[in-house]
């Protein structure tokens, strides 16, 4: 039998929370050296292990939505879930992220050592926290069949123009994430109509990412994160920016300068990234990584809004979910069922675009 | 075995068993300055270039594509891709897929595959030509697109150049091309011998030996056949390589080192000293010229086996095995994998949805509007200071029709910095009518171009122009010149929008003085009378003023119709009543006008003007034909107590039709005027649109059949004033025309 393409999908900030803990304990045992060197990084850190924590008998939001936290216990649930894609059953042929999930899939692509993939998300994780420049909140423009309201978004888009120290955050579907500082955030709540008690939507220990705010985050970064860390990907990456990078060809100095500069100063285009991805690779599923599955709203509405093989609704992608699921949520345990190799815990033997060369 | 199975198969097994070429450039690498991972780029842009052509044989022999004219042979282009910046504008040939896909991956967030794919089924989805048609091109990329089948596009990419340099002194407020830009234009080597071309080459190498800046590199791509003929072997370095004004370059287009190292060279002379140069890319062709095309028919085998011996696809993968630490199965990988993930996207894209009615057809003939900064008109101190005390005086005194022209020209000119004039003889001489007299010592040489003596390059200059975000009005001195150029207007300005989903323009007013009844100047080809090869053109206006008053006010709706309509508009001008000042007598001065001031309001697009208020009969006309009619309403009025109302249609095309219905409502008969020659003119549209739309009895007359001759009888084969009674007189009296 052929395997069926992937695009696999990293998730960002906000999918470890109260149902997730003990996800590393619960699907990942087999990657108990994996995760110990992940903690050895956080002692030298003076951090809480990611062990600790999500083996803690209660889930804190206060403890587990900070920054510092967060960003590790993510990554290491998503790079063992990388790890764990039957591939028998499926064929990676591209990696994106959103957000955070940007450090995420480049460690998935072997463009940084695991080690060192931790050291970047954890280290850009607590100088978010350390700063906590500004915040973030969330508000859709589509209906409830995840339809674009006419005219929706360019109003937001306009709010963002009219409000100052407003910025767009993230573009994440159906949805804009604003942000900003209190002042500006304030002012956007008080301008935008609530829907269903929900939006506009706050969220927790989330700072002004991707947004001018962020630039003594990312000069932080460049000090303590050097290029050497990095390497080539041995799979294509879609960025933030939909913008694709190619195993041999990518130079290492751009990517470092994209990630650690563009990508923490400027707007991600998480919408962008999952469209460039289906229309540039055609693959057949879409595997978003665990914790959580909550990024797959967002990835839906983006088909949905691309016609995605003929999807317009949210009904209709409700329908091929289950009957032929489109995407995979290895966070929700019938999904997971279908993406992991059963009864095999294995290291990676993903076979990756470039075969793990560089051009150099 | 199909060609592009037997090149395929040929690069597995040759690659798979170390089996290259021989190298033919000893440049490495690190001679050059490139990197591994520019090399590898470029390979990549190659291979996704020849994978594209293959499934678009697939997709064509399945039903789903519509195109199959490759690049393959010629994807060293992609190499001259990444030596220039995305921001270049590029009028590309189209074998130039490996050089947009180049560029597409250089550039940031670009889908390259999928957009190529979406091209070759004619998806509405394209994001180009929204299924229009197959072109190249891209909005981000900077490419304009243009099918550039038979090289009409060089001399806009003259134009562009030209605009470019323009743009730093007079900057356009829709400028879309960088200061330091240069444009780079693509051809293939049969193509050269079109007198396109060769005008369009000429023109370059003219303009600079004159000192002007044009930063413009030429590409021509030479196979050594077009279709199924041979160039001549060294005849494109024979002609290109000692042209006065054009510097000239050769590159190996089967070797990417060797012409990105060439490329590179050629980019960074241009940019520097702003001069036109011209890289010639050797190359071979793959396939033969397009999916039927049977090559054996015209080479022998082994001049087929030796062109795909020396695949470029080969020479690059030898390349990269040389020069980085890929290996062979590291190509073999890059290879398979795009083939496969192109036959994947393939598959999704012959689902999206394509055009169906033919108003989305139409839907980008029309650009869309822009918006443009608001303006009060020139000031009084600027106008005092441009006309003097002698113009400003001779405005409030009637002028005849250039007169008006030039009036009208200068206040255009005060109000928008972006408007450019440009043809033969109308800066020094100001005009052999003298319609742009002292324009050129007012506003100067740069915005009032003497051109040489070629039209295609005059209204591609103005093509340029246009795309570059000015306004041109360039000039075609007689109408009988603009023949031999009209397919710039036909073929490449009016196609720009429908090829580009709207997303590219070209607005201008071509000013042409033209139609016929000059009694001192005449033959043909300056009194010509058929327009018929611009009355056709999908989106076109023509304009034809038959008065002063009239012309200044339809040239400034026309120059507003350019700058925030994009459209355009020829503007023509009868020659004949250039200084015509009297109407029913000598000395009665009835067809002078007061130039009317900027701000008065002007007859909007598709408004006829109309004289009298008779019933009898509709007179139907314009230019020449309205003077005469008007003459002949009278003595119809005097001499037979027929009541007329003679109607000028102003707006030749689109037919203004509500106008012309409401015009003519109230009158019982219409006659047809029509100065344009029998076949071909306005009044066989007029005769099937009242037809049509109207129960009235219509008639026409019109001029022969013929050419206008020199002497006495210039007007022998045109209507005159009695003509048009006698016709007038026919209709009421019997219904018919006259025999």
């Amino acid at each position: 039998m052929s395997r069926k393409t992937a695009l696999v999908v990293a998730p960002g900030r906000g999918t470890y929370n109260k149902e997730e803990l003990g996800y590393l304990k619960r699907h990942h045992a087999h990657h108990v050296e994996l995760i110990a060197g992940f903690d050895a990084e956080r002692r030298r850190m003076g951090q809480r292990p990611l062990h600790d924590l999500d083996g803690a008998e209660r889930y804190s939001v206060n403890e587990f939505s900070r920054g510092d936290n967060a960003s590790g216990l993510i990554h290491a649930c998503a790079i063992c879930d990388f790890l764990d894609i039957d591939t028998d059953q499926y064929e990676v042929v591209a990696i994106t992220g959103n957000s955070m999930g940007w450090y995420l899939a480049l460690a998935c692509s072997g463009s940084l050592a695991q080690q060192d993939g931790f050291k970047l998300v954890n280290t850009m994780g607590t100088f978010m926290q350390d700063g906590l420049i500004g915040g973030q909140m969330i508000y859709p423009f589509v209906d409830d069949a995840w339809r674009e309201i006419p005219g929706k978004r360019t109003a937001l888009l306009s709010l963002i123009e009219e409000v100052p120290g407003l910025y767009l955050s993230i573009e994440l579907g159906g949805m804009l994430v604003l942000a900003g500082e209190e002042s500006a955030l304030a002012a956007a709540e008080a301008r935008l109509e609530p829907i269903g008690g929900r939006f506009p939507m706050r969220l927790a220990n989330h700072a002004a990412f991707h947004t001018p705010l962020q630039q003594p985050v990312s000069e932080r970064g460049r000090g303590a994160l050097p290029v050497e860390l990095f390497g080539k990907p041995s799979w294509p990456l879609v960025d933030g920016r939909g913008h694709i990078w190619y195993p041999f060809e990518t130079s290492v100095p751009d990517l470092w300068d994209y990630t650690l500069g563009h990508q923490v100063v400027q707007h991600y285009d998480f919408s962008a990234a999952v469209r460039h991805g289906v229309r540039e690779f055609a693959p057949e599923v879409i595997i978003l990584l665990g914790p959580g599955g909550t990024l797959g709203g967002a990835i839906a509405q983006v088909l949905i809004a691309d016609e995605w093989r003929g999807l317009t609704s949210k009904t209709e992608f409700a329908e091929r979910q289950s009957s032929d699921p489109i995407l995979l949520s290895m966070g929700l345990a019938d999904q997971r069922a279908k993406v992991v190799s059963r009864g095999k815990a294995q290291t990676s033997n993903l076979t990756p675009w470039a075969n793990g060369r560089s051009a150099e | 075995m199909d060609r592009a199975e037997i090149v395929h198969q040929n690069f597995l097994r040759r690659v798979g068993e170390g089996d290259f070429p021989l190298p033919r450039s000893k440049v490495s690498l690190r001679d050059v300055g490139m990197t591994a991972e520019q090399l590898v780029a470029i390979f990549r842009a190659q291979v996704i270039s020849r994978q594209l052509d293959r499934r678009s044989r697939t997709l064509q022999a399945e039903g789903h594509g519509f195109y199959t004219i490759g690049s393959s042979g010629h994807e060293g282009n992609a190499a001259i891709a990444a030596a220039l910046r995305v921001d270049d504008p590029a009028f590309l040939h189209y074998r130039d897929g490996a050089f947009q896909v180049a560029r597409a991956l250089k550039a940031t967030g670009q889908t390259p595959v999928r957009d190529m794919l979406l091209s070759f089924v004619c998806s509405s989805d394209d994001p180009i030509s929204g299924g229009r048609h197959k072109v190249l091109g891209s909005k981000p990329l900077s490419i304009p697109p243009q099918t550039s089948t038979i090289a009409s596009h060089l001399p806009k990419a003259v134009g562009a150049a030209y605009s470019i340099g323009l743009a730093r002194r007079h900057r356009p407020e829709h400028q879309q091309y960088p200061d330091d830009a240069i444009v780079m234009c693509s051809f293939g080597d049969a193509s050269l011998n079109h007198s396109t071309a060769q005008g369009a080459v000429n023109t370059a190498g003219w303009t600079c030996y004159k000192g002007t800046p044009l930063p413009l590199l030429f590409v021509c791509e030479d196979n050594g056949i077009g279709i199924s003929v041979k160039s001549p072997k060294g005849w494109v370095e024979a002609s290109l390589r000692a042209r006065p004004g054009l510097e000239y370059f050769s590159c190996d287009g089967l070797d990417m080192i060797d012409a990105f190292a060439v490329a590179k060279t050629a980019e960074q002379w241009v940019r520097r000293h702003r001069k036109p140069a011209v890289l010639h890319m050797e190359c071979v062709r793959l396939y033969g010229h397009a999916g039927a095309d049977a090559q054996t028919v015209y080479l022998a085998r082994h001049e087929i086996e030796e062109a795909e011996a020396n695949d470029p696809l080969l020479h690059s993968a030898r390349r990269l095995i040389d020069e980085t630490t890929l290996s062979a199965q590291d190509v073999l990988t890059v290879y398979g994998q795009e083939e496969q993930r192109i036959a994947r996207v393939a598959n999704d894209v012959i689902a999206r949805p394509k055009l169906q009615t033919a108003a989305q057809v139409r839907a980008s003939i029309v650009p869309a509007k822009r918006t443009c900064l608001l303006s009060n008109g020139p000031s009084p101190e600027a106008r005092a200071a441009v006309f003097g005390d002698a113009d400003l005086r001779a405005m409030g005194e009637p002028q005849h029709l250039a007169r008006n022209i030039n009036f009208a020209l200068n206040d255009l000119m005060l109000e928008h910095e972006e408007i450019v004039l440009a043809g033969e003889d109308i800066g020094c001489k100001g005009g052999v009518y003298g319609v742009t007299q002292r324009l050129h010592g007012r506003f100067g040489a740069r915005r009032v171009i003497d051109t040489l003596l070629d039209e295609q390059s005059i209204l591609g200059l103005a093509i340029g122009l246009g795309q570059n975000g000015f306004i041109p009005i360039p000039e075609i001195q007689f109408l009988a010149y603009l023949h031999n150029a009209e397919d710039q207007l036909r073929g490449e300005a009016a196609t720009l929008s429908f090829f580009s989903d709207g997303q590219f323009t070209n607005p201008m007013i071509v000013r042409i003085a033209g139609l016929a009844y000059q009694r001192g100047f005449g033959g043909h080809f300056h009194n010509d009378n058929s327009i018929a090869v611009l009355r056709d053109i999908p989106g076109l206006i023509i304009a034809c003023p038959s008065n002063g008053r009239d012309a200044t006010l339809m040239l400034r709706e026309s120059v507003r119709l350019a700058r925030e309509e994009q459209r355009i508009v020829v503007f023509l001008e009868p020659i004949a009543l250039y200084m015509t000042r009297d109407l029913h007598a000598e000395g009665d001065s009835l067809w002078t006008h007061t130039y009317p001031q900027p701000g008065t309001q002007s007859p909007s697009f598709g408004e006829v003007g109309t004289e009298g208020k008779g019933t009898d009969l509709a007179i139907v006309t314009y230019g020449n034909g309205y003077y005469r009619s008007v003459q002949a309403q009278k003595r119809l009025l005097d001499d037979h107590g027929l009541q007329s109302t003679v109607v000028d249609i102003r707006w030749l095309a689109p037919l203004p039709a509500q106008s012309l219905l409401d015009a003519t409502e109230a009158c019982e008969r219409i006659l047809i005027v029509d100065e344009c020659r029998s076949t071909g003119s306005q009044s066989e549209a007029l005769m099937a649109f009242f037809g049509e739309n109207s129960t009235k009895p219509v008639s026409r007359i019109t001029a022969d059949d013929c050419f206008i001759p020199t002497g006495p009888a210039y007007g022998a084969t045109l209507p005159s004033r009695d003509d048009v009674i006698a016709a007038a007189l026919a209709l009421v009296t019997t219904g018919r025309r006259t025999q």
